[in-house]
């Protein structure tokens, strides 16, 4: 652990990326124990200020619910967001990745093609345009970033692969009979994970911004469900007279971001040093 | 196709070195926030009140009807309702001149109608609202007659407004349409001098209305969707004037508190109300319905939420409108009746229903969810699930494809109640994709041809009450238009309907 | 060489088709344009609905809706917009230049601020400013940028007065949407020009110019600035895409009348022919600008060709 702290990849952005990171789960996901019942509508407790009632330390929003409250249960939608989305990008685009990489053919052809267009299409119109035929809700969020995303690690795996599978350790496997299979499971993907976490934690980031993005644009959830995105689009309204509608869930998506982004600037200087991952 | 770029990228570039101007207005100019770019300014294309918003100061009709709601004389001096109501004899006001110098006379209005009436006319959304028309018959240069096909009791009101605006024959006939489209010609206060689509119109006064000259030399019309950024414009001098649909009633306090600005409402046509699906789930039931509206106390949702902007109604009208009935009040907020009702009709605690909603309408969006609290309130779980305001007004609502209950504003810029009411509920209609009630359709249809006014208000009246006992919908309020201006704005009368004639408003 | 123009070429070919027809397709699956004109008559009948269809060329077959669509990219011609009828070409007219000079002014005002920052951080590596620069350029990236420009309207036009809160009208309104949009990229660029000094500056060349006794301020400027220019353009060229993409949101905050308007006022009125030509001529320039990239990548680096 003191030999840890001493190294290298020890760093002020290291300590603050997984203190806010971990500070902000922690409180999101404890959030309905942290403040039981709170964040329900009371008409006679509109808009108080902050640090006003011990009972609202974040004041009150229009319709009299806890700020407080609701900012750490909103962050249950974004982290929801950006984490499902993510796995399920990796999941698909890996796969993907490693069958285009290592058998090339109609694969790799797809892989490529689907990237350029992937590259090329201006992802918020597109999303606003899908959003309006299927309409908003989490599951369809969660889909359409999947949907543009997984190309991005198919297209960074098949690279690797396409390196890896001319290295020694490789090739002295294929000798040996080992199966395909194995091989990939085996000896490529473990050498692959780097910069596949790195961009994972990046993306995790960035999908939290589009999908407040996306709220912010009204195009989100279930109002009555609170998200970071929603509350800063109604906040608006209110904001030369109630800021702290929409400050409070304005820095919970900063930090949240801010945490991820630290981590995962450390992450690729840790684990992917040649910058295989830049976006 | 580059060389258009290229232009366009050289009016960028000189619009970046131009330099900002926004508290350096000429002297008598002013600078209106409309939420939205209508696309063309042609009379029989629109159907959007942010046409009229601006069309009204460029163009009038036979008929005027101005802030207080009144239906006085426009280009017509004088009328006559003749034969039973099949024929109408206008006297048309002489020494009217186009913009482009034109002649106004009977040819103008014939002309007018014949064009909304035919093939131009099948393209555009206007035709429908004039079909009664059969033809227009010159009788000498300044006076016309209206042949009907049958009677229609509100097409007076109509011809103050929409595709009854008089155009110039000879203009459209040389330019075309596609020039009228961007500079429209008319016979108003204000010249359109300018068009640029999606940022702005600037107008200029005509000197020689009819009506004497407008108090403002210059007008600017700027199109601001988000009503942050307008709201913003009205702060810092850019605009000098925001018009509704922009202001959402969470802003109020905002404008109040700013000792330059000044708030401006008035009773709007639209009413809300939250509509219910009659052919399935708890709300199949009348009184399970009517328990619903009792759970909801209105008159709170309206003083808090909405800052008192809005007035409850008792049935899918407000007080303008003609149907009103002063005498059919609310349902009253009543949680412990309505918890009784729904023991009696079978319903259980737990019970659900989905509310379908606006996406993009932030003060509706929080009135819902304070419906949906006092819904839970006698044990309804109300989950909302709003929806692209196109996408529920197109798609949603007509195929039937809604929850138990969905949101409907409505106002028809007539103020007559058959226009929504006939709308709402007669049978096969595209509003009305759950009910059928042969009782309701025979008192719509009777109303319609008749031309005794009083008759008529007192079975518009029937149907309100005959609605409001079935609970058709959840009456909510009906909102205030909210207009905000800079105080150094004169003489400005909001206008409900949003169609601002700008002639007697002058600046400082 | 030839081969490989041709190849990457036929493939920019393919994408922009293939946009196309998946927005074509996704475009009119959003609603029935013709039930929102008329939206706002009484009694409205499927015969009305039909004709108002038909004339606005929906009864065609879509393969032929489609061609039309994807020749406009060639005669300038894209149809006439279902709302009001304005020519495509006229509102894209107006709108890209809007959205080309905020892109550019954007990308110009993160060098501006990348570049001192990054040399400082390469300078200082290790050091407590260098993870102070690092740390302060995340926080850029970290903004929601539509709350960044909600509050820099609030200090800036309401508070202050200093910037008109919406509009292209003069250098002024630039400032804060460059400045929103720019911000974001600046993580990134600092990153990259960091990287790139500290290895230009371990190469001979630099020892060279310090053993000289160049000042250190030439040696870094002129000397080690020049060599990391060649990582930096090409990555500016990919940025480029993702700015176009992403700036919707930060044209609807600031009303700025680009694309991103346009498109935005377009879903909501169902304007088919406005919004496939949006998206398609978007596309074809981030697929134009990658093209590029690609090609001064493949001459710089003849490696690349083969993959």
């Amino acid at each position: 652990m003191s030999a840890f702290l001493k190294s290298r990849y020890f760093s002020l952005e290291f300590i603050m990326g997984l203190g806010l990171t971990l500070g902000i789960t922690f409180c999101v996901l404890f959030s309905s124990w942290l403040f039981p019942g709170a964040g329900e509508i009371d008409l006679t407790a509109r808009l108080i200020a902050p640090f006003q009632q011990p009972a609202h330390p974040f004041g009150t929003d229009p319709l009299g619910r806890d700020v407080m409250a609701r900012v750490f249960a909103g962050g249950w939608i974004s982290l929801q967001v950006g984490f499902v989305s993510v796995v399920g990008s990796v999941l698909i685009g890996v796969a993907v990745g490693l069958v285009a990489g290592y058998y090339r053919g109609i694969w790799d052809v797809v892989v490529m093609r689907s990237a350029d267009i992937q590259l090329a299409l201006p992802f918020i119109l597109l999303a606003i345009t899908i959003i309006a035929i299927v309409g908003g809700s989490l599951t369809n969020t969660i889909l359409l970033l999947i949907v543009s995303q997984w190309v991005q690690y198919a297209r960074l795996v098949r690279a690797q692969v396409l390196a890896l599978r001319e290295r020694e350790f490789v090739l002295a496997a294929q000798a040996m009979g080992v199966k395909s299979r194995n091989i990939i499971l085996q000896h490529l993907l473990p050498n692959l994970l780097g910069p596949v976490i790195v961009l994972m934690t990046l993306n995790v980031a960035n999908n939290i911004l589009l999908e407040s993005s996306l709220t912010f644009l009204g195009l989100g959830v279930d109002p009555t469900i609170p998200s970071w995105g929603g509350m800063l689009a109604d906040g608006r309204t209110y904001l030369q007279t109630a800021w702290w509608v929409s400050v409070f869930p304005g820095l919970a998506i900063l930090l949240t971001v801010l945490g991820l982004n630290l981590l995962g600037d450390w992450l690729r200087d840790s684990l992917d040093p040649t910058g295989r991952t830049e976006r | 196709m580059m060389k258009q770029t290229l232009t366009a990228m050289a009016v960028a570039l000189a619009a970046l070195t131009a330099g900002h101007a926004t508290t350096a207005h000429a002297d008598g100019k002013l600078i209106v926030s409309s939420p939205q770019d209508p696309g063309s300014w042609d009379p029989i294309d629109t159907f959007l009140v942010n046409w009229a918003s601006l069309a009204t100061n460029v163009f009038e009709g036979l008929t005027y009807r101005g802030p207080d709601m009144k239906l006085v004389p426009g280009l017509a001096t004088s009328w006559e309702v003749l034969d039973d109501g099949l024929r109408i004899r206008f006297a048309l006001r002489e020494g009217v001149t186009f913009h482009n110098g034109e002649d106004f006379n009977a040819e103008a209005v014939k002309f007018t109608f014949e064009r909304l009436l035919g093939d131009e006319g099948a393209k555009g959304p206007q035709q429908a609202n004039y079909t009664a028309i059969e033809y227009v018959e010159i009788i000498d240069d300044y006076t016309v007659d209206f042949h009907l096909s049958q009677p229609d009791a509100v097409l007076l009101t109509k011809l103050a407004g929409y595709g009854a605006m008089i155009v110039p024959p000879k203009y459209i006939t040389e330019m075309g349409d596609d020039v009228f489209n961007t500079k429209p010609v008319g016979t108003g206060p204000f010249k359109m001098v300018s068009y640029e689509p999606k940022i702005g119109v600037q107008l200029e006064a005509n000197a020689d209305y009819w009506d004497g000259a407008p108090q403002l030399a210059e007008l600017e019309y700027r199109f601001i969707t988000e009503p942050a950024t307008a709201l913003a414009e009205l702060q810092s001098g850019g605009v000098d004037l925001v018009i509704p649909p922009t202001i959402p009633v969470g802003m109020i306090p905002t404008i109040e508190a700013d000792d330059n600005l000044e708030l401006v409402t008035t009773a709007g046509p639209t009413v809300t109300a939250l509509r219910f699906d009659t052919s399935r789930g708890i709300t199949a039931d009348a009184d399970v319905r009517k328990a619903l509206i009792m759970a909801v106390d209105r008159e709170t949702i309206v003083n808090s939420v909405l800052g008192g902007q809005a007035s409850v109604i008792a049935s899918f009208q407000g007080e303008r409108s003609f149907g009103h009935d002063p005498a059919l009040k609310p349902l009253p907020f009543d949680p412990e009746g309505a918890k009784a009702l729904l023991e009696k009709a079978g319903v259980a605690p737990g019970a659900t229903v989905e509310i379908n909603t606006r996406g993009n309408d932030a003060t509706f969006n929080e009135v819902t969810q304070a419906v949906a609290a006092y819904l839970g309130m006698v044990g309804v779980t109300a989950t909302i699930k709003p929806y692209e305001t196109n996408v529920l007004l197109n798609d949603i609502i007509p195929q039937g494809k809604t929850g138990e209950m969905f949101q409907q504003s409505w106002g028809g810029w007539t103020f007559d109640f058959d226009n929504t009411a006939y709308a709402m509920y007669h049978t096969g209609q595209k509003w009305n994709p759950y009910d059928s009630d042969p009782q309701l359709d025979e008192m719509l249809e009777a109303q319609r041809p008749l031309t005794d006014q009083a008759e008529r208000e007192r079975l518009l009246q029937e149907i309100a009450t005959y609605a409001a006992d079935r609970a058709l919908e959840m009456p909510l309020y009906n909102l205030n238009a909210i207009y905000a201006t800079n105080k150094r704005v004169q003489n400005f009368e909001p206008a409900p309907d949003n169609r601002l004639k700008l002639n007697k408003v002058s600046v400082q | 060489m030839a081969g490989f123009l041709l190849k990457r070429l036929a493939q920019a070919v393919f994408v922009v088709m293939v946009v196309t027809l998946i927005v074509s397709v996704a475009v009119r699956m959003t609603g029935d344009p013709a039930m929102m004109i008329a939206q706002g008559a009484t009694d409205i009948t499927e015969a009305d609905l039909e004709r108002i269809r038909e004339g606005l060329g929906l009864n065609e077959p879509f393969l032929s809706q489609y061609l039309a669509t994807l020749s406009g990219l060639f005669t300038w011609d894209f149809g006439r917009s279902f709302l009001g009828g304005t020519p495509v070409s006229t509102l894209i007219g107006n709108a890209l230049p809007a959205t080309l000079l905020l892109a550019f002014t954007s990308l110009l005002v993160s060098i501006v601020i990348s570049i001192p920052l990054g040399i400082r951080a390469a300078i200082r590596r290790g050091k407590w400013e260098d993870q102070l620069i690092r740390i302060l350029s995340l926080v850029g990236l970290s903004f929601p940028n539509f709350w960044l420009a909600t509050m820099l309207v609030l200090l800036f036009s309401i508070t202050l007065q200093w910037l008109p809160p919406s509009g292209m009208n003069g250098i002024a309104s630039f400032i804060m949407p460059a400045v929103t949009m720019g911000i974001i990229l600046t993580a990134t660029n600092v990153r990259l020009v960091r990287t790139s000094m500290l290895e230009v500056m371990q190469s001979q060349y630099i020892m060279v110019a310090r053993a000289k006794g160049l000042s250190e301020r030439t040696v870094l400027y002129k000397h080690a600035l020049r060599n990391c220019a060649i990582p930096l353009i090409t990555f500016l060229g990919l940025q480029f895409g993702g700015l176009l993409g992403g700036i919707v949101v930060v044209e609807r905050v600031f009303n700025w009348p680009g694309m991103g308007s346009l498109a935005f006022d377009a879903v909501a009125g169902r304007d088919y022919p406005v919004l496939q030509s949006v998206i398609m001529i978007l596309s074809t320039l981030i697929v134009l600008v990658n093209l590029l990239v690609d090609i001064a990548y493949g001459l710089i680096d003849p490696r690349i060709r083969t993959e």
